[in-house]
Order: C-alpha cells, then structure tokens, then sequence
C-alpha cells in the first residue's frame, strides 16, 4: 500500500469512529446545554449499552434491529429514572448556583461507579467480549481501500440518530420545547412549558443515543467495564465542537476521529492516545469558546 | 477588615503537629500510622483544590498534574540528583506552582466547561507522559522510590514518616486559614460570587485568578512531596481522572467551601474504600457499586456536605 491508500484508509477510519463520537459528544452537550451538568457517567452508558445488546443476543436471541429498539427503550427508561429520582432531589434540596450544580456532576461520577459497579456483579463480565458483526459479507473494495459492511452500517445508523434528533429538535413541538427549555427555562416555564419534564425527557434521550451508540460501537471494540473511558473522546469532540450545537457535535466528532487516525500512520501510534488532548488544549487556548462556540460571555451577573 | 484565623482553629491545627510528632513513638500499629499519612498527604491535596473550586469557584480539574509533578519531581530529584529530601520537596512544590500559573494564564481566559475540559486535557497529557518518558519516570510499571533523607535520617516507614507529614499538613492548614481571612482570600470569594462586582469593586480578576492556579498547584505539589516521603513506589495511574474524582468527591463529600469539611470529607472519603475493603472481603465485586451508590446519597441526603448538616444540626440545637 503507498500513502495514498492508507491516507484514504485511514479517513474511511476515522469517519467510522468519528461518526460514534458525534452521538456520544451529542449526548452530553444536549444535557449540558439543559441542566449545565457535564455527565460524567456518558462512558458508563455507553458500556451499559453495549452490554444490553449482549444480553439481548446470548439470552433473548433478539435479530439486530430488534436489539437496538430494547436497548433504547431500556437506557430512555434508565436515564429519566435517574434524573426523575436522583437528579431532581438534589436539585430541589441543594444549595443554589454553583455549589449545586458541583453536587449534581459528583451524582453523574456516582452513577458511573454505579453502572460499573453493577456490570461487574456478574462473573460473566470478567471475560472479555465481542459482540457478532452487525452484518456478515464480504468487505468491499474501492480502489484499495477496503470498508468492512459494518462500518458503513455504523456510519448510517449513526448518522440516521444525529439527523432523526436535528429533525425533532427543529420541527416537532416538543422539540421546540426542549429547545426553549435550554434556552431560557423561565421563560420557557412562563410560556407553559414544563421545564422539569423536558429536562427528566432530555436525560432519557441522551441516554438512548448513548446505549445505541454502545451497540454500534461493541461489535467492533472489545466489550470490558472499562471501556467508559472513552467518554473522553467524545468530551474532546464536543468541546472542539463548541459544546453548543448539533453541528459542532459532527464535525468535532468526525474530526477526532480523522486525527486519530492520520496521528496514527503519519507520526507514530504511540501519539494517538495523547493527541485529543493536544488538540483540546490548541483549539481552547487560540479560541476559547471552541470551534462553533458562540461568543464567550459572562453568565448571570 | 482584615482578620486572623480563629483561635481555637490555629490550637488545634498545633495539636495536630504536636500529635503527629509524638504519637507514633508510643502506638505501634504500622497500618494507623499509614492510614494517617494518607489522610495527611490528602489533606494538603484537597486543600489546593479546594482553595480554586470552593473559594475561587473556578472548575479546573489539573490538579491531579500538579500532584505528579511534585511527586515525581521529588523522587527524581532525590534519586537522579542525590538532593535530600527538603530540597527536593521544596524545589517540586515551587515547579507544581510555576506550571500551575503557567496554565493559570491562559484557562483564566475560559469559563466553566471549557476551563473544566481544557484542565482536564492537561492532566490526562501529563499522565501519558509519565508513561511515556520511561527513562526519567520508569514508565507504565512505575518507578521504586529510595527512601528519604531528612537531616540524616532515613525515613524507612510510616511511622517514621508521620511527624513529618504533621508538619507539613499542619503548615498547610494554618497557611489556609491565614489566607481566608486575607485580603486574597476576600478577592477569591468575590471572584467566586461574581466576576463583574469584583472587577467593579477594584479587583484585578485575571491576576487574583492566576494566583489562586499558582497557590493551588503548590498545594498540590506538596501533597506530592508528602506521598514520596511515606511512599516507595509511584505509577502514573496514580495521578489520573479515578483520583481527581476522588478529591473532588472529598471537597463536595465534606461540604465546599470550608476548612472543616475538607478536612472531614478527606477522612470520609479516604477511609471509605479501607472499610468496604475490611467489611466486604467475601463480596469485593460489589464494592463499586456501594461506593457510586453512598456517593449519590450523599449528594441526595447532605447536599451542603457533612460539615453543612453538622452546622444545620448545631445551629437548630442552639436556636431550641
């Protein structure tokens, strides 16, 4: 293989793994931006997804498409559970301002050891696994590049849940509620809207994508409790995205996952698990407010 | 307006140096002495943490970094140098400082999450890099650490350690409160409750910023320091995301914004994982979950902290 071919391998790489951060990066700038709390248990419901859909597989012998819809509905249900009971309570009895939302973000590094905690109960987990393909056929060739039937599986889906959202974000009523709800909650509560429903909806919703971000993603990575420490990609994403819109979200995303990749057969790969870092700190200390950020402005005076 | 710390606070941070020097040559138990040097060690690195996050409200999470820059700084210079210990702490806690300005100087230029993840990045970088530079740091594997000199003794134990790390902890604490009560603790609160009053009010907020990076990286520099003296070995998975998590857990377990509560949800926090240890020995697996799960309640039951319920508790009882 010359460069070229493993430049455009490497960029069929890198969208692949791009487009999984973009929905994992998605999920926690949309609960960022509704309750300010960054969600440190994002890698954890990643995990939980991928470990859903193994249950799913070995014990309820569901077919794929049926696999993602349980594990949906179970990490939907998960999430608006935890913020109905736990991160409404806090809110409602805790101190106001900062030092509240300090013990809202320690809840989320709760649920974290929580759901790790939880998995790793059964022995089954000790053993590392790896889900089956999503779809079996031969790989096809584009020159000589070669793209896995899976990949472009991932990328559709992936990308068919980003624009789902954007869709429901821009044109349905209660995505419009949501979206107001983030913007200006007392406004948004003058106008009738139920800003505590839409935030226990948000968490719901975050944590769906996050659980089919985890089907997506566990076919083709080893399955351990461990590997919530992604979630730190998909910060990198977002941030470099601005941590403020879909399309931030995207591009952040995609980008990473391109510069993992080139990092890795242009420089050495021994510079891929420092590279995120580098360039959070580059892009943060030349433009603060991140790529697509708006203008960094004083909050609440 | 300008005070000094409470009497009775500065007694007793005298008794805990006098205490630790004294105490661990009557009681002998190796595992109390390692207990309390731990606890001691997290104290001072708490207390940078909690001088930026609770007094300055400023979210930085590269604290972790400043405390492996004073640890590994301390072993090597000990080590690779020859220096004794004191140098050699001394020297580290100054570095931990100058990077924490260094990086003061441009984070005091982001807000909330940006600062938040921009520190973060840092630390995680540092840590990859104490992986990385085997030569100097040993690597993955970790580096053994030669014991200490000080005044030519070697500190071989705990125990011997323990009047040491009083000392320092106990300089730390009173320095805390001296500083509280300073004209730079009154602009770190004010910082804190809002950026604009304290600019309008005559406060030079980028530089007070940058200041309260620098003396927090001190502090942890010389927990850093503190964790070589009682320590003979370091991994660079010491100084990661699992134990920035941990300290903020003691600031918010313990209650923000107090001396008080550091220093309990230090104890708290730091015992925590001894006891489920101790009590759980049949059923080790569950151990994560109890931990996520006591950690929740703590945010649902004392949101202000145990040091807050204990002051609500005590001021309903004196108001009865």
């Amino acid at each position: 293989m010359n460069t070229f071919d493993l430049v455009l391998q490497a960029t069929v790489s890198g969208i692949v793994v791009g487009s999984v951060y973009s929905m994992i990066a998605l999920s926690l700038v949309i609960i960022y931006k509704s309750t300010d709390v960054v969600n440190f248990a994002g890698g954890e419901m990643l995990m939980a997804g991928g470990y859903l859909a193994l249950l799913a597989i070995l014990v309820l012998q569901l077919p794929y498409a049926l696999v993602f819809g349980f594990v949906a509905f179970v990490t939907l249900s998960g999430g608006m559970l935890f913020e109905r009971c736990v991160l409404k309570f806090i809110a409602r009895n805790g101190s106001p301002g900062h030092n509240g939302m300090v013990s809202l973000v320690i809840a989320t590094v709760g649920l974290s050891y929580v759901i790790k905690g939880f998995v790793r109960i059964f022995p089954y987990t000790e053993q590392v696994h790896r889900l089956p393909p999503l779809v079996t056929g031969p790989p096809i060739f584009i020159g000589n590049t070669i793209i896995q039937r899976q990949d472009i599986v991932i990328v559709g889906i992936g990308f068919l849940a980003i624009l789902a959202l954007g869709l429901f974000f821009q044109y349905t009523l209660t995505g419009k509620a949501l979206r107001a709800a983030s913007e200006n909650p007392r406004a948004a509560e003058l106008s009738g809207i139920p800003i505590e429903g839409m935030r226990t909806l948000v968490w719901g919703i975050a944590a769906a994508i996050t659980g089919v971000a985890g089907v997506l993603l566990a076919p083709k990575l080893l399955l351990t409790p461990d590997i919530g420490h992604i979630v730190v990609l998909a910060l990198a994403a977002a941030i470099i995205g601005g941590f403020t819109s879909l399309t931030g979200c995207i591009v952040g995303g995609i980008l990473l996952g391109l510069i993992e990749n080139f990092v890795g057969i242009l420089i050495s790969t021994q510079a891929i698990e420092p590279a995120p870092f580098i360039l959070i700190m580059v892009v943060l200390t030349f433009r603060p407010q991140g790529l697509f950020g708006g203008d960094v402005s004083a909050k609440k005076v | 307006m300008h005070g000094s710390p409470n009497p009775l606070q500065l007694a007793a941070v005298c008794l805990l140096a006098l205490a630790s020097a004294v105490l661990p040559s009557f009681v002998g138990n190796a595992y109390v002495w390692f207990l309390v040097n731990l606890i001691l060690t997290n104290i001072v690195l708490a207390l940078g943490l909690e001088l930026l996050i609770g007094r300055s409200g400023q979210f930085a999470f590269a604290h972790v970094a400043f405390f492996a820059v004073g640890a590994y700084g301390t072993a090597i210079l000990q080590m690779k140098a020859g220096l004794p210990f004191v140098p050699s702490f001394v020297l580290s806690a100054l570095s931990a400082g100058a990077i924490g300005m260094l990086i003061g100087v441009p984070a005091t230029r982001m807000r909330s999450i940006n600062l938040a993840l921009a520190t973060f990045a840092f630390a995680q970088g540092v840590t990859w890099l104490l992986g990385y530079w085997e030569g100097l740091t040993g690597g993955p594997a970790g580096m053994t650490v030669s014991a200490a000199r000080l005044f030519g003794h070697e500190i071989l134990n705990d125990d011997q350690a323990t009047p040491w790390m009083g000392l320092i902890a106990s300089g730390a604490l009173a320095s805390v409160m001296y500083l509280a009560t300073s004209k730079l603790g009154r602009d770190f609160e004010a910082i804190k409750e809002s950026e604009h009053a304290a600019t309008v009010s005559g406060v030079h907020v980028h530089r007070t910023k940058v200041i309260a990076f620098a003396l927090s990286g001190l502090y942890a520099g010389m927990a850093g320091g503190m964790l070589v003296l009682h320590r003979s070995f370091l991994v660079p998975d010491e100084f990661g995301f699992t134990t920035l998590v941990l300290v903020i857990s003691m600031l918010v377990v313990g209650g923000l914004g107090s001396i008080g509560g550091v220093i309990i949800g230090v104890i708290i926090i730091t015992m925590l994982p001894q006891a489920l240890q101790m009590g759980m020995r049949e059923i080790l697996v569950w151990q994560e979950l109890v931990y996520g799960c006591l950690l929740i309640l703590f945010m649902m039951f004392m949101p202000r902290g145990v040091w807050g319920a204990l002051h609500k508790a005590f001021a309903r009882k004196g108001g009865a």
